[in-house]
């Protein structure tokens, strides 16, 4: 509006992010203590193994892919206001390639954890062999690589127009070749990441179907990656890189989605679970049931009011979303309350005895966490911490005051 | 209108631009007459600032009508499906909350939507008839300051209004062109 009256600095390129060693050392130990815990699950309790590395698998997949999908659109929308935070949102990407090998890991404990991939259980099951033609290990293996290699293919390409373009800055060529990928990737990931959540969460009740599982998964996808860019942006910030180019109306934008997403959240998993509580059918409800007796009730209790409620009224007034603290308060909380709707997702369907959460759950998280703030760290040394070449990121920079 | 029977409103001052109108305006802030206002073609941001707003308590309204609607809605199904008249749907207990849900998620959203506008019409005392157009270029391309002659002096504090005073106030901001503004009746 009235932009003419700003005067018009010229932006200093803060470079790339190099940690401190003790940072990168703590990182490494946690892998190192995630290693060593994951060894000893699989030697010691492999029934709690299984569960526990699913969940962190898929909950840092989430992360990672997360971070395409938010850079997507805003390459799709050609958004302003997010131009100095969509170079933190792209370095989560570099977990993906790990996501691969995890996902491989995923193949060879799936005797373990999907109970369809046992012929005998499957022989005379009515249900069951008339889903075989979708529910087999050869196609559950081909499909989930050919969606993960798809992401990798369009984060290969997204990211790298996007660190093309810090070489050769102001060039309008970038932008439009991503506006081009972003949209195709965007319905790769929406079917991709809909069947992937069918396959590695749904399918470990085979006789249970939900089509809004897709749409939940992606609930908390969204939900958490927005928490973890809004924690490293304000890192970035706090360590001065980004201090020049976020300002608390950047943070303000952030902290509305992250709020719009937990009523996003909320809306969705309760549409699921009303459609299937009112319809009553007998294929439907064991899935909600499980989780609503006695050793599960209170844990969905825990889901409900910490993944919905607490951050509701946590970010409801302004000045939440514009404090750096409180933001970082509602992210780090977020995150938590991610893992727990995974491990509601997944465990209820191995342990009838209510929530398992020690050493073995954990200490995998630690060491994901660890490798996960690695790879992104490395990204981070290796580029530019803000996408610097885009020709919004003026306008996103000094005209984004009230 | 008779001409002898004009009552002074107050001074307006008219700007070109919205950079001086902007500075302008805090120099108004800061002279702290009791009333003021800006009229402009189109939202100036950092205007809020530049006039001492405080944040409105608009929220508050909302928050409260969010909260009454949510209860009505509740009440309202609770009372008709468990106390008035309960009726035994699918061997379902008569007090089914998950069923309320989408019924207190929609009275949630009208009643703060509803409530959200007649607090705005409210806090910003409209529909006013009483007051003319100053000028039709406020709408258009010129941005006006005006610095009103309170009707009651509530605040011994604040700067009082002297007509000769205000108009040369105004013209060292840089006001194209001051004029007084006479009370009108409705239309």
């Amino acid at each position: 509006m009235s932009a003419h009256s700003h005067v018009e600095k010229e932006l200093v390129n803060p470079g790339s992010f190099h940690a401190s060693g003790r940072l990168k050392g703590v990182l490494f130990l946690c892998a190192l203590v995630g290693l060593a815990a994951t060894a000893g699950a699989f030697f010691t309790d492999t029934l709690r193994a299984w569960p526990s590395f699913l969940i962190n698998h898929f909950y840092f997949l989430c992360l990672g892919l997360g971070g395409l999908f938010f850079a997507a659109i805003q390459w799709l929308t050609g958004a302003m206001w997010s131009a100095p935070v969509r170079r933190v949102s792209e370095s989560f990407t570099a977990y993906l390639p790990v996501a691969v090998l995890t996902t491989v890991v995923i193949f060879i404990g799936m005797h373990d954890l999907f109970h369809w991939t046992h012929p005998e259980v499957v022989k005379g099951d009515i249900v069951l062999e008339g889903k075989a033609p979708y529910l087999n290990e050869a196609f559950f293996i081909v499909r989930n690589c050919v969606f993960l290699l798809a992401w990798l293919f369009f984060s290969h390409k997204m990211i790298g127009n996007s660190l093309a373009q810090d070489q050769d800055p102001g060039n309008y060529r970038f932008n439009l070749k991503n506006r081009v990928l972003a949209p195709i990737f965007l319905v790769v990931f929406g079917f991709g990441f809909t069947f992937t959540s069918f396959d590695q969460l749904m399918s470990l009740d085979p006789h249970w179907f939900s089509t809004m599982f897709g749409v939940y998964a992606f609930a908390g996808l969204f939900y958490s990656n927005l928490a973890i860019t809004c924690l490293l942006t304000i890192y970035l910030r706090r360590k001065g890189h980004l201090k020049e180019f976020v300002n608390e109306n950047h943070l303000h934008d952030l902290g509305k989605f992250m709020f719009a997403f937990t009523v996003f959240w909320a809306y969705i998993g309760f549409s699921q679970f009303m459609l299937i509580w009112y319809a009553n059918l007998p294929e439907e409800t064991g899935y909600f049931l499980r989780r609503m007796d006695d050793a599960w009730m209170g844990f969905s209790l825990v889901l409900f009011f910490g993944k919905f409620i607490l951050p509701f009224f946590w970010l409801l007034p302004r000045a939440a979303k514009r404090s750096e603290s409180r933001l970082m308060i509602a992210g780090i909380f977020m995150l938590i309350a991610q893992w727990v709707d995974l491990a509601w997702l997944v465990q209820p369907e191995f342990f009838k005895d209510g929530p398992h959460i020690g050493w073995i759950e954990i200490g995998m998280f630690v060491g994901f966490a660890g490798v996960f703030g690695l790879t992104v760290l490395r990204f981070l040394s290796k580029n530019n911490v803000v996408a610097i070449g885009d020709p919004r990121l003026q306008e996103s920079v000094f005209h984004h005051h009230q | 209108m008779s001409s002898n029977a004009q009552i002074l409103e107050g001074v307006v001052g008219f700007f070109d631009d919205p950079e001086t109108t902007l500075e302008a305006m805090k120099k108004v802030t800061e002279a702290n007459y009791e009333s003021y206002d800006s009229y402009t073609p189109y939202p100036i941001h950092g205007m809020d600032d530049a006039m001492g707003l405080k944040r409105s308590p608009l929220p508050w309204i909302t928050l409260a009508a969010g909260i009454a609607g949510v209860s009505l809605a509740f009440a309202l199904q609770y009372w008709t499906s468990v106390v008035d008249w309960p009726v035994n749907v699918g061997g379902k207990p008569f007090n089914s909350w998950p069923a309320f849900v989408p019924v207190m998620f929609e009275l949630t959203i009208l009643f703060s939507g509803i409530f959200t506008l007649l607090g705005l019409l409210g806090l910003c005392r409209l529909p006013n008839t009483g007051r003319k157009v100053i000028d039709p270029s406020i709408t258009r391309d010129r941005f006006a300051i005006m610095i009103d002659l309170p009707k009651k002096v509530r605040n011994s504090s604040c700067k009082p209004f002297e007509e000769s005073e205000v108009t040369q106030f105004l013209q060292s901001l840089g006001a194209k062109d001051v004029r007084k503004v006479y009370e009108e009746g409705w239309f």
